[in-house]
């Protein structure tokens, strides 16, 4: 009997802290801020801000946040399918410690950011698939298997965006 | 108790979990906050000399020296011998030549026949703020001792504590490198126009960095006892933005509070002088609409090796066209060189046209106070030039207005004219009743013909500035340097220009 009541208050207040340790981890991990299509939630981990700096020195920064390129946007279901596998893969990673120094795109993440760049593109080119037709043809087969990044080499992220690549960037430490 | 047992596994399976991650983002925020803590460069105060900043940030200090690289002087009085009429009775008349490089700061400001030729700390014709835009040791004077205390007293009463030009303490923080505004003007001025601190983005800092000099500003009379007891006037900078940035709001803004800079010799119009409105118009342009600010054109990221950094040589962005414009547009550079240049002529033209109904305006005023009229006769034509000189010096003063604003530059400017030919006709009214008639103004169609006019004696100034340079100049530059104030050999050897010979 004793250890009966032993037990459940135990119980109780071990699902309080535990409660608890998960709203401070909440907070500490900024875990919501992943619910926005804020840029900024990129770089709660430093590791994303070399990417950051070279979009926010881009033409795209006006037009297109992270989640704009990286992630599916017309298709809800496939768009929370790839938040959840990126958001496990690169927690996991960061919190490991198991990434390299040159971090490349996974063939998926190329795929959903080839896509965007057709989705705004597209229908903003008319003129251009008259000009470079055999490059912005974004329905023919003409386009083959190449990616838009390997002609347009500096969108958005530029030549240079190793983790150390851009130090002292002031943009990545703003907060007010 | 066994469904008890289940919960108290599974919390404390969670709390170990749970704890696991704690340990691993406090180790990640350990990293991240070494990554992003920038050294120091002074724990207190303002490190006004760049070259201290150096070891720290050498790419940025690297192409900072390079805006030395623009010394030419482009004389602009040689170039529109109008503005000697145009600012007669005013320093402008005197000397004014196109900006320079950021590194020349200091040395333009000192040659410059506008500042005089002092021979002690209590003479000359200029105030304190006129060092106001030109180097972070303005900043630090003002920490030091206290902004009204700051602006107190003549030009030359601090040579020798302002030394080091434009650089890294007028737009950086010393203790963490973040952009500031160092200016506390500036900070009234945004404070005028609603966006208080909390509403300043990274974009923003981005162009406010630039706006703290490249703004409008006068000179604000402002009575305080010192801490001697003593009854002082400050002369203090500040921003006219109250009611807008527009030039017809800055213009109801000195009307309502009865400002002028000076009065012109020639018409007796009480006018007012537009400094550098750069940040101002540049707001109504395209480039600030769809988001950009001044560093993406004047401060290019650019790559060295194997790091990005923004290049801090300011410049005129048509240097580096490929790594400015050409981040966003994708024509040919030739294509905008040409496109710049058509922006630039058509600003020309209008120009021209402006300051020679200006000039022509303040003359015929002149013959027309000579045969006799009133005051009540004058007092409506002085306010339109007044108003038709303003616009125009808005619309142009800050250099870049045709590029960064061209629409709103040449509306300016179209006023202006019509403003200053309204003038015209009404004084040509005054003086037919006066019987004078088709009056010709003199010549002024060089340099010297208008300063002769305008009353400015050039041989004189000259003289006293070279006896300047050689005398109480040294001294400052000397103490500067026994004092430690100055200790850059790069700022100490930068060449000497002036539009007048050195010797
Ligand atoms: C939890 C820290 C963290 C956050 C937050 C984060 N990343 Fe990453 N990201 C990583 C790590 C670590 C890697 C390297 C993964 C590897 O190499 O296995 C990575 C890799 C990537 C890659 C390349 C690999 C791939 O899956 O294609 C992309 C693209 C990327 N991140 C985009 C983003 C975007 C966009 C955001 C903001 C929505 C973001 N990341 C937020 C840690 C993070
Ligand atoms: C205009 C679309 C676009 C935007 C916006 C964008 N990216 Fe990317 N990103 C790309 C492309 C394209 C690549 C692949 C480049 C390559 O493989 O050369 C990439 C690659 C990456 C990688 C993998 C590293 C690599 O070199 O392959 C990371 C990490 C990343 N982006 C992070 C971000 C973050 C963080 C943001 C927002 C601050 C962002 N991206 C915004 C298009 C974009
Ligand atoms: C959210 C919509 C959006 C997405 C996604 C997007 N772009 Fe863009 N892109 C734009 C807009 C809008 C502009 C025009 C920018 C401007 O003029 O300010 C632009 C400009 C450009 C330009 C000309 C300027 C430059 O930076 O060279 C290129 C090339 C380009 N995009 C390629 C791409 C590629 C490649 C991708 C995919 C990696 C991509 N874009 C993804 C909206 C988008
Ligand atoms: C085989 C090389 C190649 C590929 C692949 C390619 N492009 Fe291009 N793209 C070009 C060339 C060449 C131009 C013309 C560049 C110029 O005029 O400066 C151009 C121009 C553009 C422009 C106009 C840039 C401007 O400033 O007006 C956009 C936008 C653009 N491409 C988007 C895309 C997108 C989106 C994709 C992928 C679907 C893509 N491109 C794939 C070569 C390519
Ligand atoms: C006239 C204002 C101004 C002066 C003077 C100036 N900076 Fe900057 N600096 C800026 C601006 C604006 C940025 C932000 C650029 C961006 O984010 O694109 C910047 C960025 C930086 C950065 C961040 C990394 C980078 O390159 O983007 C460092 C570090 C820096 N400056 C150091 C210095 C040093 C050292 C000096 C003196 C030698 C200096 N700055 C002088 C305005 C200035
Ligand atoms: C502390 C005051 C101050 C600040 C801050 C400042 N400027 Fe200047 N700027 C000046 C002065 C004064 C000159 C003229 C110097 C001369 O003629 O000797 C000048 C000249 C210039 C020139 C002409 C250079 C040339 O070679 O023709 C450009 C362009 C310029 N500034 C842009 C900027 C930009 C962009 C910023 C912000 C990143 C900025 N300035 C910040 C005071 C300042
Ligand atoms: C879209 C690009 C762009 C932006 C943004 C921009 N400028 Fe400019 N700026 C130019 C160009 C182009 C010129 C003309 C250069 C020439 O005459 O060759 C210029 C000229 C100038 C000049 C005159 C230089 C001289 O020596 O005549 C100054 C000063 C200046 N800009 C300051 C600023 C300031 C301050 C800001 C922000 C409020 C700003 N600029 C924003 C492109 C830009
Ligand atoms: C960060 C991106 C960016 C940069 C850098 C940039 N521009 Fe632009 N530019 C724009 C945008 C966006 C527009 C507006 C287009 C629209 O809304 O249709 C524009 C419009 C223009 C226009 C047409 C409007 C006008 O004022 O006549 C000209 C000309 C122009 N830019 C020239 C330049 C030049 C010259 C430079 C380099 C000194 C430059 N731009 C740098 C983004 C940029």
């Amino acid at each position: 009997m004793k250890l009966e009541t032993a037990l459940r208050y135990g119980a109780m207040l071990a699902v309080a802290v535990a409660i608890g340790m998960g709203a401070y981890l909440t907070k500490e991990s900024k875990a919501t801020s992943y619910l926005s299509s804020d840029a900024k939630a990129c770089i709660n981990c430093h590791v994303m801000e070399s990417y950051y700096a070279t979009w926010e020195h881009s033409s795209h920064r006006e037009r297109a946040v992270c989640v704009d390129c990286h992630l599916p946007v017309d298709n809800y279901i496939d768009k929370y399918a790839s938040k959840s596998l990126d958001g496990w893969n690169h927690s996991k990673a960061f919190t490991l410690n198991t990434y390299g120094r040159r971090m490349l795109i996974s063939d998926d993440g190329a795929r959903r950011v080839q896509e965007n760049c057709i989705r705004c593109h597209a229908s903003r080119s008319k003129t251009l698939i008259k000009n470079v037709d055999r490059y912005h043809a974004f329905d023919s087969e003409n386009l083959g298997d190449r990616k838009c990044w390997e002609c347009h080499r500096e969108v958005p992220h530029g030549k240079v965006r190793s983790i150390n690549g851009t130090p002292n960037n002031l943009g990545v430490k703003w907060d007010r | 108790m066994k469904k008890n047992t289940l919960i108290l596994v599974i919390a404390i399976l969670g709390i170990s979990f749970m704890t696991y991650m704690m340990l691993s983002i406090g180790e990640r925020k350990q990293e991240q906050a070494i990554l992003n803590t920038a050294p120091i460069i002074k724990a207190e105060g303002i490190e006004t000399r760049s070259d201290k900043w150096a070891d720290a940030y050498p790419h940025q200090y690297d192409t900072w020296k390079q805006t030395a690289e623009s010394n030419e002087i482009e004389d602009m009085v040689k170039k529109y011998p109008q503005l000697a009429i145009l600012w007669a009775g005013y320093g402008f008349s005197k000397d004014y030549n196109a900006p320079r490089g950021h590194a020349n700061a200091l040395i333009s400001n000192r040659s410059t026949l506008r500042t005089g030729a002092p021979t002690g700390p209590n003479d000359g014709p200029m105030p304190m703020a006129c060092w106001a835009c030109k180097s972070p040791d303005v900043p630090r004077l003002m920490q030091e001792h206290g902004e009204l205390e700051y602006f107190t007293g003549k030009w030359a009463r601090a040579g020798d504590e302002i030394v080091n030009p434009i650089g890294c303490g007028d737009c950086h923080s010393s203790q963490d490198a973040q952009l500031t505004i160092t200016r506390p003007y500036l900070k009234r001025g945004l404070d005028a126009i609603g966006m208080t601190e909390d509403k300043i983005t990274y974009q923003d800092m981005r162009s406010l960095a630039c706006a703290q000099c490249h703004s409008e500003y006068y000179f604000k009379k402002t009575p305080y006892t010192d801490k001697d007891g003593k009854d002082q006037i400050a002369a203090v900078v500040t921003f006219p933005w109250a009611k807008g940035l527009a030039a017809e709001d800055m213009e109801e803004y000195y009307n309502e509070i009865e400002f002028k800079d000076w009065t012109n010799k020639m018409s007796k119009a009480p006018m007012l002088k537009a400094q550098h409105p750069g940040y101002e118009i540049f707001t109504t342009g395209v480039h600030f609409k769809r988001g950009l600010a001044c560093a993406d054109c004047h401060m290019p990221y650019t790559q060295k090796g194997a790091i990005k950094f923004s290049s801090h040589k300011i410049q005129k962005p048509l240097n580096d066209i490929a790594n400015t414009c050409l981040t966003c547009h994708k024509q040919s550079e030739k294509e905008f060189k040409d496109i710049v240049q058509e922006k630039l002529d058509r600003k020309d033209q209008l120009n021209v046209i402006a300051m020679d109904n200006l000039a022509a305006a303040h003359l015929t005023a002149k013959k027309a106070w000579e045969v006799g009229a009133t005051d009540a006769e004058m007092a409506p034509v002085l306010a339109t030039i007044r108003s038709a000189q303003w616009l125009w010096d808005y619309s142009i003063a800050s250099h870049g207005s045709f590029f960064h604003a061209p629409g709103e530059t040449l509306r300016l400017l179209g006023v202006a004219g019509s403003k200053a030919q309204e003038a015209r006709i009404t004084l040509a009214g005054i003086l037919a009743n006066y019987g004078v008639i088709n009056y010709q103004i003199p010549d002024i169609s060089t340099k010297e013909l208008a300063q002769q006019v305008a009353g400015v004696p050039f041989e004189k100034l000259v003289k006293a500035k070279l006896d300047f340079k050689k005398g109480l100049m040294q001294e400052w530059i000397t103490d500067a340097k026994e004092d430690g104030r100055l200790t850059s050999t790069f700022v100490e050897d930068l060449p000497v220009k002036s539009a007048y010979p050195q010797n």
